[in-house]
């Protein structure tokens, strides 16, 4: 009962919060510098055309008429028109949403699965060579610069060794032969992942390893562990069974917002790899200012930033009995 | 129970790398093993993917590149002389001066979808720019006063007064089928903003009649176009090219950073990367004999633009000894590496038939200090004053301090507004060296680098500011742009001339040269407008970058070289597999 009184006390906090992001980000793109008109720097637009363009989008409407259209289209389920593709947003990101999320959630999940692995382990061996080389490895992976390392591996991988395509999510050959199958396809996806997929988790699992190290060694301080050696458990059964599970709920929250921040994509590594994802639309709309297209890919964020939010707090209740609301 | 059931639900890290381990290893052999491409498919390396393929929304680079090789226009210009060649016309245009009327005839050609290409189509492309309004093309139609179609392979058209573009301009028009477009157009007349609604249009397979069609659009990977065995000029010698085109078909890759396209290129994977190359990729390219260079000038424009409404550039004086400190060896050499041609008027000397070449040029072939002295003899000529003059009493060039207006008053800072870096090195860097040249006077002036659409916004828009660097990467080849840039009806918000450049004199024969249908008299005005124009300098030209490309060798032959680079229409229709 208290649960769901939670809940719903959540969910309008929910929506008063997201309300105001839906009116900042309105503002946000309006007072920015520049509209998509006058960054066409083409000789043959006379003021005239610019100004038929400025109309035809909308955008000679006051701020206010400007702001109810927004409001009206976005609770209507329709988020207008991209200003350069002139295709509905939603199209454009339902296209490439699910490239983010194949990417992104398989990269985030596999580097927690990895991360809570090493980081329990890491504790268990708290001071000794396993856990120096495991931490400084950690620090080292977690703190490169993303499009270097990436780079780093498409020159090592892709150029020198040709063992995976220098970028992309599918190859022309596989996808333009009307012998490939599903199977086929669906391993040339796989095999132009592996490149990214690798990236993601050398920049990530270290942030997962660290903090579930740092959580194992709280919990091994607890009383209940020194119950179970007292019982005689084996050192296995106390770490795996008794300490990791109270461990992992930091770790749940982190990965919990990971996964929702994953939506965005991550921009730069869709660019170096040209991951046909959201991460790269959004950057583009934002820098030619294609509002409808960055006020949605930004909506898309939100949303799901806020309700994995909320989903990581009930998480949290199921996990750990302890806590409740 | 229920805690067992989670404890065998967690997976083991251990095991997730396994498996990792054992799909990586697999999927790599099986993909190395079938890499294996057809031999006459050009690959080519693009950056970005087209943002549409709705010619009239077409706005954007890529769009226009692809749709370039489907939608084709009744003339074209000869990779070599430059001049303007008949492409879906038969013969050039005649023209009858009583009426202002041009009377066209059209080759035999079919649409790819094998209907004929008629006059009717012709007029139909006319109709639905004049009808719309469409941006980009109205300019070049709205003086048509009539198209007629007297039979399939004639249109006749009727100006409402002489308009020197016509030809250059309105007949390059890419011309779009009636049968795949009259249906959208009469669904779309009814709405309450049919030009929206015509550009908002969706156009999944263009019907063109080109040298290529569209086979495949995989949004983010590739797009494909194979050979269109119905091309008009298949086996056809134009204006001395014997046209394929010989090659099945191109597939237009998608690479998201010049890096990776280089890597591609050298690897193999592609055969030739459709976009200029930073000279810093030069020297190894140049190293690697597969590899095949070209560079080529281009019909750009990169300035300096000043505001002529307002202190303290309204002063022509400083503005000629602005540009007398414009040190062009040095951008050419230090700035472009090498890779750049060296601007003295407005339109770049490639365009041999309406470049200038008498132009007022300043500081030319002098030193740094030499040209601190002259720009100093043009200020103190016209009344500057300085608390330390740049030249002391002995003739020596010194740091000059606190330089003073005609008028008295104590020059305030200025900025000189550039882009980012990261948009485009060369011009931030421009704007560097010539806020150090313009201090080396005395000047004060600020290189500020603002985001790209903020730039264009206070110069174009606002019009609020001092002086700027910006630049045209592909001008067209008609000069009819110098009237738009300068003329003075054109101070406008979002208007061309940015300048605020006014000069009566200089309006009087522009509009002249808009209307001078003789290619002689008007290159005569055109000359003169570059005279006017460098004389007064609103505008320093700074540089012409060289395009730089690059194919493999081995694979394809026949590119074909021109003003703007090979990846070109020539090109394509005469690649020849090896």
């Amino acid at each position: 009962m208290e649960l769901r009184r939670y809940i719903s006390r959540r969910l309008v906090q929910i929506v008063i919060i997201f309300f105001v992001i839906l009116t900042v980000l309105f503002l946000l793109f309006r007072l920015a510098p520049g509209d998509p008109v006058s960054r066409m720097v083409d000789p043959d637009m006379t003021p005239e055309d610019s100004q038929r363009l400025i109309v035809q989008l909308g955008l000679d409407k006051p701020l206010g008429v400007q702001y109810f259209i927004y409001l009206k289209n976005f609770f209507t389920g329709h988020f207008g028109y991209s200003f350069h593709y002139g295709e509905p947003v939603v199209d454009i990101i339902w296209a490439r949403l699910p490239n983010t999320i194949l990417l992104f959630t398989t990269g985030i999940i596999l580097s927690a699965l990895v991360g809570v692995f090493l980081g329990k382990i890491a504790s268990w061996h708290k001071g000794k060579k396993t856990d120096s080389i495991m931490t400084v490895g950690a620090l080292v992976t977690h703190t490169l610069f993303l499009p270097w390392l990436a780079l780093i591996l498409i020159w090592i991988f892709a150029y020198k060794f040709s063992w995976f395509p220098i970028n992309g999510m599918i190859s022309e050959e596989v996808w333009l032969d009307p012998d490939s199958g599903f199977i086929a396809k669906s391993l040339d996806v796989l095999y132009h992942m592996v490149l990214p997929l690798s990236t993601l988790f050398l920049i990530h699992f270290g942030a997962y390893l660290l903090i579930m190290r740092s959580s194992m060694l709280e919990t091994l301080k607890e009383d209940y562990i020194l119950t179970a050696r007292a019982k005689g458990l084996d050192e296995k059964t106390i770490r795996n069974k008794h300490a990791a599970p109270n461990a992992a709920l930091p770790v749940v929250t982190s990965v919990g917002l990971s996964l929702a921040f994953s939506i965005n994509g991550g921009a730069l590594t869709e660019t170096v790899f040209t991951w046909p994802g959201i991460g790269r639309e959004l950057v583009f709309s934002v820098s030619q200012n294609d509002y409808p297209l960055a006020q949605a890919s930004f909506l898309l964020i939100a949303i799901v930033v806020l309700l994995s939010n909320l989903v990581v707090d009930v998480l949290y209740a199921y996990l750990d009995p302890r806590i409740r609301y | 129970m229920h805690h067992m059931n989670r404890s065998k639900n967690r997976l083991s890290g251990s095991w997730v790398i396994s498996i990792l381990c054992v799909l990586m290893l697999m999927v790599s052999v099986h993909f190395s093993a079938s890499n294996a491409s057809a031999a006459d498919i050009l690959k080519m390396g693009v950056l970005e993917e087209p943002k549409t393929l709705n010619i009239w929304a077409a706005g954007d680079r890529w769009s226009l590149k692809i749709l370039g090789l489907i939608y084709q226009p009744l003339y074209v210009r000869d990779p070599k002389t430059l001049d303007l060649v008949p492409w879906l016309a038969a013969a050039p245009p005649e023209f009858d001066p009583k009426n202002l009327c041009y009377t066209i005839k059209l080759k035999p050609a079919r649409w790819s979808d094998g209907t004929e290409l008629t006059s009717e189509d012709v007029a139909f492309t006319g109709r639905i720019i004049q009808e719309f309004k469409v941006p980009r093309y109205l300019s070049k139609w709205k003086f048509i006063k009539k198209i007629e179609t007297p039979d399939k392979q004639t249109i006749k058209f009727y100006l409402s007064e002489p308009q020197a573009i016509f030809v250059s301009r309105t007949l390059t028009t890419p011309i779009v089928q009636k049968k795949q477009w009259e249906e959208v157009v009469n669904k779309v007349k009814g709405d309450e903003k049919p030009l929206r609604s015509l550009l908002r249009h969706k156009v999944k397979m263009p019907i063109g009649s080109g040298p290529f069609t569209l086979k495949d659009w995989r949004s983010g990977a590739y797009i494909y176009v194979v050979k269109n065995e119905i091309f008009f000029g298949s086996g056809k010698t134009i204006s001395g090219h014997l046209l394929g085109p010989h090659i099945d078909g191109i597939i237009f890759k998608v690479y998201g950073t010049s890096d990776a396209a280089i890597l591609a290129l050298k690897k193999g994977s592609i055969d030739m990367f459709w976009w200029g190359i930073q000279p810093g990729y030069m020297e190894d390219l140049r190293a690697n004999p597969d590899m095949e260079i070209f560079t080529n000038e281009k019909s750009a424009l990169y300035y300096l633009g000043f505001n002529l409404r307002k202190p303290p550039f309204k002063d022509a004086n400083l503005r000629r000894a602005a540009a007398t400190l414009v040190g062009e060896d040095f951008i050419i050499k230090r700035i472009l590496q090498g890779y750049g041609v060296k601007m003295y008027s407005i339109i770049p000397p490639g365009n041999t038939f309406w470049y200038c070449p008498d132009v007022p040029k300043y500081g030319v072939g002098l030193s740094r200090e030499g040209r601190i002295k002259k720009a100093y003899q043009i200020l103190s000529d016209a009344g500057y004053t300085w608390q330390i003059p740049p030249i002391d009493n002995s003739g020596n060039v010194v740091n000059g301090e606190g330089i003073m207006l005609p008028d008295g008053n104590l020059m305030e800072k200025f900025t000189i507004l550039t882009p980012p870096a990261d948009y485009d090195p060369h011009r931030a860097m421009c704007g560097m060296m010539m806020q150090e040249w313009l201090r080396m006077l005395g000047i004060p002036a600020y290189s500020k680098p603002m985001s790209f659409g903020a730039l264009i916004e206070q110069v174009k828009v606002r019009r609020d500011f001092d002086a700027f660097i910006l630049g045209y990467g592909s001008l067209s080849l008609d000069p009819d742009y110098l009237r738009n840039f300068f003329i003075s009806t054109n101070d406008k918000t979002r208007g061309w001339n940015m300048s605020g450049y006014n000069n009566p004199a200089f309006d009087k024969i522009a509009n002249q040269s808009a209307e001078t249908m003789n290619r002689d008299e008007r290159r005569k005005l055109i000359w003169e407008m570059q005279k006017m124009v460098m004389a007064d300098v609103p505008y320093m030209p700074l540089y012409n970058p060289k395009l730089i490309e690059a194919a493999r060798k081995g694979k394809f032959t026949g590119w074909v070289q021109m003003l703007g680079g090979v990846g070109n229409l020539w090109s394509f229709c005469q690649l020849k597999p090896l």
